[in-house]
């Protein structure tokens, strides 16, 4: 509807105040340590492991997920392959998701996740577990400094902090509500 | 019905009031407590406001950069002048992938423009997929909270709901009990679904993407399973730069939840390929706004609630009291906006007291705006007859000393000698129908002034 998009953009144009300046914004610095992260990520429902490196990975998920059955990863062939056209079926029985995580941030515990990361963009919320495999040399302090490291978002990518939860029944925290009931963040 | 009359029902289970007094201001803390945290917070709040104001300066600019780079992402771009246009746009798209199977994430824009029920009399299965959202939906209310759509609801109102609607036992009141049967429920409706629709926190001009935010990662799950999705965006949403994003993302969820971060903070650039992906803007009267002075800082609102959390208003009336899409002290602001004559009561649903205007996360001066949103509902005759006619009386007896000092004498004596009957006539006097009068002094305060100047002396 052209008509409509012309008498928005007229009336934005006629009402709009005299132009004031775009700020600039500082860095404010702070702190990026991999104790902050991990302080705040636990505040947030999520866990944090150290593995010696991505080879120790298997050793340490069959430890901690003794249960899973149907994993999906781009790190190490998993039990069920996954990729863009994956059906949403085969998807919907995945057990956990071993994704690499792509920055963290230690104000507020969150990993960023880029579409290139997930095999398909359902899998990091669809997925029952999902494990982030982060090196802690990519942890910075702020969402400032995050998002001045991404050169863009692509075509799609999430900040993911902590597992799915909802306070919504009477302000009580219930963790897993439709995405990952759990969320483990492997540091190295 | 006015704002009081809605709220006097409320107000009729003390025990609930007090409940949702206590549970709004225990957010309201929480939300203290990260605020705190973030030593820089108050130069970030002024950075988003400054960031808000000089988009709106530039709106139109911006509109036109954000569709540009939307296009050429390959994302369909649609505008609506109105609510009528936003659902008739949405239902056209459902209907030209004969889709009936459609699953939502929470918009408030969407029930501002009702979509739901214009959706539902078309034949198309819409799903609310936040968790409080759905409740609500299976209860056929409206939301009472931007963030916390259930808020006024009980686990006890929940348990009964699921176990009318979702099978659960009767009885359960256990909320993770009852969030594990709406997962099971809401995951057959996400496998299933054809279209998600979306809302949008922010829309970025330089970069033609959407940011959504939520906890519970429905968005995520339903637009990244879907083939189509459609996000229904105001044109307030708009932010220049990428960058600008970690200002508003450190505000959101601490203003919010006091959370540090919402779970998921996603990103929609590009349909994925072979899917479709749709953004709706919207006017429907944002463009009015803008061209108010008085109140276009209202635009920069970026629905957070914690002007709802901290009102001691809200609190104690719920928000559905307000019977409007947003409640609360911001929605007191956009609603006479809206429709004048309906919620002329609303801009007086406060105390002034400017509680609001101090949290919000983009310096909107909110307190303000309701006082200046009375001051228009006056000229334009939308007040009650006696509040009008009291505060012209008062004006006058404030305004000349000797009256004041005459009237005070006789209310001085008048609640000592007149029957309680009179003095606490429910159509005379309004205020005292919840209140005490006050024990009458011997003398006035100038009075007892002279004495001591006086004695002094």
């Amino acid at each position: 509807m052209s008509s409509s998009r012309e008498k928005i953009l007229a009336a934005a144009r006629a009402n709009k105040p005299d132009e004031k300046p775009l700020p600039i914004v500082p860095d404010f610095g702070g702190d990026d340590s991999t104790e902050r992260f991990t302080q705040v990520l636990t505040s947030i429902g999520g866990q944090v492991v150290w593995i010696d490196g991505p080879e120790q990975l298997q050793p340490v998920l069959k430890q901690l997920y003794p249960e899973s059955r149907l994993s999906a990863s781009p790190l190490f062939p998993g039990t069920v392959p996954v990729d863009a056209l994956t059906s949403t079926e085969v998807l919907a029985d995945v057990d956990l998701a071993v994704l690499p995580g792509e920055m963290g941030v230690a104000e507020n515990g969150c990993i960023w996740l880029p579409e290139a990361n997930m095999l398909h963009r359902a899998l990091p919320t669809i997925t029952q577990h999902l494990v982030l495999v982060l090196d802690h040399r990519r942890i910075v302090a702020t969402m400032h400094q995050a998002y001045a490291q991404l050169p863009s978002t692509g075509g799609y990518g999430a900040f993911v902090a902590g597992p799915s939860k909802t306070a919504d029944i009477e302000q009580s925290l219930v963790i897993g509500a439709h995405g990952a009931r759990s969320l483990v963040v492997l540091l190295y | 019905m006015n704002h009081a009359t809605r709220a006097a029902k409320f107000v009729g289970d003390a025990d609930r009031t007090t409940w949702h007094d206590e549970t709004l201001w225990f957010v309201r803390a929480k939300r203290d407590k990260a605020v705190y945290a973030v030593p820089e917070f108050q130069d970030l709040r002024e950075l988003a406001s400054q960031i808000k104001d000089h988009t709106l300066s530039k709106l139109d600019t911006y509109l036109e950069q954000f569709e540009e780079q939307a296009k050429r992402n390959g994302v369909h771009i649609h505008w609506a002048a109105d609510a009528a246009e936003h659902n008739a746009i949405i239902l056209d798209i459902i209907r030209q992938h004969n889709a009936t199977r459609v699953v939502k994430s929470k918009s408030m824009l969407t029930e501002e423009c009702h979509l739901n029920p214009h959706l539902l009399s078309n034949g198309i299965e819409v799903v609310d997929t936040d968790l409080g959202e759905r409740i609500i939906q299976l209860r056929d209310e409206a939301p009472s909270h931007l963030v916390l759509p259930a808020i006024h609801l009980k686990k006890e109102d929940v348990g009964e709901t699921f176990f009318k609607h979702l099978g659960t036992a009767k009885g359960e009141v256990d909320p993770q009990v009852l969030t594990e049967a709406a997962r099971q429920h809401l995951r057959a409706r996400f496998l299933a679904a054809e279209v998600a629709i979306s809302g949008v926190n922010f829309a970025v001009a330089e970069t033609g993407g959407v940011v959504v935010c939520t906890n519970e990662g429905n968005a995520d799950l339903g637009v990244n399973l879907a083939h189509v999705h459609i996000a229904a965006m105001g044109i307030e949403k708009l932010i220049p730069r990428l960058s600008d994003l970690a200002v508003f993302t450190r505000l959101l969820a601490r203003s919010a939840t006091g959370q540090p971060v919402t779970t998921y903070t996603s990103h929609y650039t590009k349909p994925a390929a072979g899917k479709e992906m749709h953004i709706v803007i919207v006017d429907n009267g944002r463009t009015k706004q803008l061209g108010r002075p008085d109140f276009r800082a209202s635009l920069k609102c970026i629905r957070c609630g914690a002007c709802m959390n901290t009102c001691p208003v809200y609190r104690r009336s719920g928000g559905h009291s307000y019977d409007f899409t947003v409640p609360g002290p911001i929605g007191a602001i956009l609603s006479p906006n809206i429709d004048m004559k309906k919620h002329s009561s609303l801009p007086f649903a406060s105390t002034l007291c400017g509680s609001c205007s101090d949290v919000c996360p983009v310096k909107i001066d909110i307190h303000t705006q309701l006082y200046k949103w009375r001051q228009v509902l006056g000229e334009a005759n939308e007040i009650p007859a006696s509040k009008k006619w009291s505060m012209k009386l008062m004006g006058r007896l404030l305004t000349s000393p000797k009256a004041f000092g005459v009237g005070g004498k006789l209310a001085r004596h008048g609640i000592k000698y007149l029957p309680y009957s009179l003095t606490h006539a429910r159509h005379f006097n309004v205020w005292a129908v919840a209140r005490e009068l006050p024990t009458p002094p011997k003398q006035s305060f100038r009075e007892w002034y002279q004495q001591q100047a006086n004695t002094t002396a």
